[in-house]
């Protein structure tokens, strides 16, 4: 395991002198939204050209927002000169509301649904929900969040169409309405995929000889369902829910961009079209260090869960 | 086991269900009222400080006040100071050697809202800190022709210029920066101000939930009066995405939005709730056409057959839903500028095709006009995200490609294009200029004002008309600077460097209890008056 | 069993290469006056803000769409057999390497990372296939790489080059052959990805751009009137839907098939 961290490490860093090359080539720069500004002259732009540090050489720049970095000093944002560490934890919140949400949903459906479609395998619900979940992952997520908008909250009325909380009526029914449509947009994605995963893995293992001979000693199905298969399978899909949940957390920037969450999908797009590239940098070598680290947990998770498991 | 995995299906549905119905049964709507009025807006801002930002002012426009502002007329009017200084009422002295003196005579018993009162000295202050290297605001317009301020009292502050400078009645339509808490400071790292500053107006910030929203509140002592403002909490709901904003505001989660697409118009225009003003702004979208890279627009001729071309009557009628006006120069007729005695070109392939073959561009094989083997090919580019514009470059397209002129239309997001056009690197664009409400022309026209040194995009030239331009900026005399104006319009729309499009009509979405509404059509923003604001 | 998918695959395939013939008006023909027109007779979905046939567009957005789908597959594939193909055969440190760089781009988020390209690079279609190909060979490389190994261990490989085959001739004859079902199967899931690739990037407005139709841009361009002119995001949403769900579908039955 600390051989994988030690392996991730240059990773982490040959990803983010890419991405880094990636931003600045990125033509405009943090200056051009003044451009078009008839009161802002030639001079004011090169003066915050230069007490932005954009005119130093690009490796310059790359070598001091690294070394600042990893000290923990994240800079701070082209568009509004609060520091980045801040900018993006004061979203992570909303992030984790809405992935927390979502996993939980996803996972309520996935387990159940998975399961049973493997023990009832071929009837009417197994294919029932083969073609639902092959509809979820053909879906566009964005089509399926502005459909929903549509319905739900603009010609039915009954849910807001997008935002957190309504300001000055924050409850908890309130967070709750708010959260339901972008949930579930997620979580019907998500399960769609995990939940065929799932009944797979849960058909593999039934049809092992260690859950036959168990059958065979004379153990209920239901015993052999809890206690092996679920546990085997649940196991593997657990390395997948970790992936998702480590991509989701870098802001599933469409769900958010649709729904006006304010997150860190939405703080990305706002950077990106700011070209504010000291939040880009940080939310992506956040990202990318929340997969690795996830990753992690998620073999210590699967090891824990199932212990038959050798690494 | 079956037996286990069918309840556990069914206590799963049962949770969803109670879940979606206790969601469901809440009314969740507040209506607009005297306590809380929720704005739509279109972006978080970056900084509160109206020096700092030049993105948008709506917000800070409620809390800081400038001794100036705009009308919805667009006509100065006092605001903190107690008139307008003019030549005839002694306010502006010129002197022989070119120089000038404004003195600004300020409002008694105006106090900041921490108590302290608003005097010369924060004018004063505003001065000397934009012109000081240290800051770096967006711009120091106008303020580096100041040389000095005196401040005689501590309600009279009199600004020297070095050079006549026309717009002087506007050069302090942001406001004044509070000496008593940042003398001494670093503007751009004083977040306290930055994120919540001290002014002199009807609101002040109470909460700024990053991504969110901002909330601000009235303060109790307002100089027009305990009274007002009526309106208690303002919150400004960031939306950037355009359909989500409208689709709020149509479900009444917001309830006022400014600035609503021309293509958003039919959707709101029934609902009973929401009343849309049109407002004619001082703005207008056009087709720039850059001489110096694609020179075959360096002939007037090519530029007038373009011009002909286009049915802007057309597009005027359908794409914007008769919703905003034909445009035929740089200044709209809000202005006090503004004339009408300018050439005009109605639809008119016809002639467009006549003087294209007069100019020696004949039609090739494929249709499309050449001369000594050069294609009349080029491109327009506009900016992404902006249905309408999308649409009238593609219609634009169409129609020239019928008199046999080849145009590929390009769309660049919001950032790039404006590097693209700072840099000249665009054969025509498809853009639009708020302009301010000084009529000034010369960033726009003048020969020595393409970039980086200006905003004349189409790298035109006209000595006269430069001339012109120049001399209407060192005219205080508003008699005589409209004259010199009025002749710039006709050079103008007689040389046809660009191709006006529409004049924008400004839409703004308010609830239809709302009394005193008036918007505003500069870009002082419809908070101008939001004093007087009551809903009913 | 594959056989519905394929053939709906094939009929929207056979109906965007034949667009141009097929369409009842050509996509860009400009009407001001039939605008935002629903679904009738002349126009059967209906008519956009500037009066252009929609069936028309989502036809020659056809092109594009699967254009961009299928090829990116193609260039996910063959870079993801090489790669995967290499680190399962080799094994040791060259699989380490190698199966470290394939989780490290894994780590990055792909739309994001995408987004980012695309408005750097303000890709054209053939750009945008190779990007949205190089972000997808990843799960490809991971299946060979596995299948590899498995199949490496079932003693044949040893065999055969016992027998005096080169290196390549095993891959070739041998290995190749044998992962090929986990390769179609991994195809069908990237053509699929690469269509809702195309069509989140259009959303965003940084990947097809119009005039030049797309389904992705088709989408972006129907959100300013969702609400007044549905039909014009239904047509482009439901031809996605059908090209990825009989992708998908065929994906799936491959991947049933036995060995």
């Amino acid at each position: 395991m600390t051989h994988r961290c030690v392996h991730a490490i240059p990773l982490l860093f040959i990803i983010s002198a890419l991405v880094f090359l990636l931003i600045h080539a990125a033509p405009g720069g943090p200056l051009a939204i003044y451009l078009s500004n008839p009161n802002v002259r030639p001079q004011d732009i090169e003066r915050l050209r230069h007490a932005l540090g954009l005119d130093r050489p690009l490796w310059e720049q790359y070598w001091s927002w690294l070394a600042a970095f990893v000290r923990g000093d994240w800079g701070y944002s082209f568009s509004d000169g609060r520091p980045v560490a801040s900018r993006i934890a004061e979203r992570v919140p909303a992030t984790l509301e809405l992935v927390g949400v979502s996993l939980a949903c996803a996972a309520a459906l996935t387990v159940p649904a998975g399961v049973y479609a493997a023990v009832r395998r071929g009837g009417w619900f197994d294919r029932v929900t083969a073609s639902a979940s092959l509809a979820g992952m053909s879906l566009p997520g964005f089509w399926f969040g502005l459909v929903l908008q549509i319905v739900f909250a603009i010609h039915l009325g009954w849910l807001p169409s997008s935002g957190r909380a309504t300001p000055g009526a924050d409850d908890f029914a309130d967070h709750l309405q708010h959260l339901v449509m972008p949930a579930a947009v997620l979580a019907v994605v998500l399960a769609s995929g995990w939940s065929r995963y799932l009944r797979g893995s849960v058909i593999d293992v039934l049809g092992q000889p260690f859950v036959v001979a168990a059958a065979a000693r004379g153990a209920s199905r239901q015993r052999l369902v809890l206690r092996h298969a679920l546990r085997n399978a649940l196991g593997s899909l657990v390395a997948i829910v970790a992936v998702d949940a480590a991509l989701l957390v870098s802001g599933a920037v469409v769900t958010e961009s649709v729904f006006a969450w304010p997150g860190l999908g939405s703080l990305f797009t706002e950077a990106l079209a700011r070209r504010d590239y000291t939040v880009l940098m940080a939310l992506l070598m956040l990202s990318a260090s929340a997969v690795v680290l996830f990753n992690i947990a998620a073999d210590v998770a699967h090891a824990a869960i199932d212990p038959r498991v050798a690494r | 086991m079956t037996a286990v995995s069918g309840r556990c299906l069914r206590r799963t549905a049962c949770v969803i269900l109670t879940a979606l119905a206790a969601v469901a049964c809440r009314g969740r709507v507040n209506p607009p009222s005297n306590d809380l009025l929720i704005v739509g807006y279109d972006r978080e801002p970056d900084t509160l400080n109206r020096f700092s930002t030049h993105i948008l002012e709506d917000i800070q426009s409620c809390i800081v006040e400038g001794l100036t502002t705009t009308d919805e007329r667009m006509r100065v009017v006092p605001l903190l100071a107690a008139e307008v200084p003019t030549v005839e009422n002694g306010g502006v002295r010129l002197h022989t050697d070119g120089r000038m003196d404004v003195t600004w005579k300020l409002r008694p018993g105006v106090k900041w809202h921490d108590g302290t009162p608003f005097t010369s000295a924060d004018v004063k202050f505003t001065v000397d800190v934009i012109n000081s290297p240290a800051y770096n605001p967006e711009s120091t317009d106008g303020f580096d022709r100041i040389t000095s301020v005196d401040t005689p009292d501590p309600l009279t502050a009199v600004v020297h210029y070095r050079e006549i400078y026309a717009p002087y009645d506007i050069q302090f339509i942001r406001g004044a920066l509070p000496k008593h808490i940042l003398e001494g400071r670093d503007l751009d790292r004083a977040q306290d101000y930055n994120r919540s500053p001290l002014g002199t107006g009807p609101y002040r910030v109470v909460e700024w939930k990053a991504g969110e929203y901002i909330l601000l509140e009235r303060v109790p002592h307002y100089w027009r009066g305990d009274e007002v403002p009526k309106v208690r909490r303002l919150l400004f709901k960031f939306i950037a995405n355009t359909n989500t904003r409208i689709n709020q505001l149509k479900s009444g989660e917001v309830h006022v939005v400014a600035l609503v697409p021309w293509d958003k118009y039919r959707e709101i225009a029934d609902v009973p709730s929401i009343v849309v003003t049109k407002t004619p702004g001082n703005a207008y979208e056009h087709v720039t056409l850059n001489e110096k890279q694609f020179p075959p627009f360096a002939d007037a001729r090519v530029r007038r057959a373009l011009m002909l071309a286009v049915d802007r009557e057309l597009y005027a009628r359908t794409i914007l839903d008769g919703l905003a006006p034909v445009a035929h120069g740089p200044i709209q007729p809000v202005s006090w500028a503004y004339t009408d005695r300018i050439t005009k070109y109605p639809f008119d392939p016809a002639r467009a095709r006549a003087l294209l073959d007069e100019a020696g561009w004949r039609p090739g094989a494929d249709g499309i006009r050449e001369r000594e083997g050069r294609r009349l090919s080029f491109t327009l580019i506009t900016q992404a995200g902006y249905a309408i514009r999308e649409n009238i470059a593609q219609a634009i397209e169409r129609q020239l490609r019928d008199i046999g002129v080849d145009v590929t239309v390009q769309l660049h997001d919001g950032t790039a294009i404006s590097s693209i056009w700072f840099e000249g690197r665009f054969d025509a664009m498809l853009h639009w200029w708020q302009m301010p409400s000084d009529p000034e022309l010369t960033t726009f026209f003048a020969a020595d004002r393409v970039p980086p040194a200006g905003r004349n995009i189409n790298y035109f030239r006209d000595d006269a008309l430069t001339e012109l331009l120049y001399a209407s900026d060192r005219t205080v005399d508003r008699r005589e600077r409209k004259a010199l104006l009025e002749r710039a319009q006709a050079i103008i729309s007689e040389a046809a460097p660009e191709i006006p499009l529409y004049n924008v009509t400004r839409l703004d979405a308010v609830p239809a209890t709302l009394a005193n509404f008036k918007s505003n059509p500069t870009n002082v923003g419809i908070f101008w008056n939001v004093h007087e604001w009551e809903i009913k | 069993m594959i056989r519905l998918p394929a053939v709906v695959l094939g009929c929207l395939i056979a109906a965007a290469v034949a667009a141009p013939l097929v369409a009842p008006y050509a996509p860009d023909r400009i009407d001001l006056s039939s605008r935002r027109q629903g679904p009738s007779l002349s126009h059967w979905f209906g008519t956009d803000e500037l009066g252009r046939d929609v069936l028309a567009r989502v036809l020659h957005g056809a092109r594009v769409s699967l254009a961009v789908g299928l090829l990116s597959a193609a260039i996910a594939a063959a870079i993801g057999v090489a790669i995967g193909g290499i680190a399962g055969y080799a094994g040791g440190a060259v699989d380490a390497v190698l199966m470290r760089a394939t989780d490290g781009v894994l780590a990055v988020p792909r739309l994001p990372l995408l987004m980012i390209a695309a408005v750097v690079l303000q890709p054209s279609v053939p750009l945008l296939i190779v990007l949205i190909g190089l972000a997808g060979w990843m799960e490809t490389a991971r299946v060979v790489r596995a299948e590899f190994r498995t199949l490496g261990g079932r003693g044949f490989v040893e065999g055969a080059r016992a027998a005096g085959a080169g290196h390549l001739r095993v891959l070739a004859r041998h290995l190749l052959p044998n992962a090929a079902q986990a390769v179609a199967v991994s195809l069908t899931l990237a053509v699929a990805r690469g269509i809702l690739l195309e069509s989140a990037l259009s959303f965003f407005g940084v990947g097809v751009r119009p005039p030049q139709a797309s389904w992705g841009n088709m989408l972006y361009e129907s959100q300013a009137t969702l609400a007044s002119e549905p039909w014009l995001a239904v047509a482009p949403g439901i031809f996605i839907l059908m090209t990825t769900i009989s992708v998908n579908l065929a994906g799936e039955r491959l991947a049933s098939q036995p060995d």
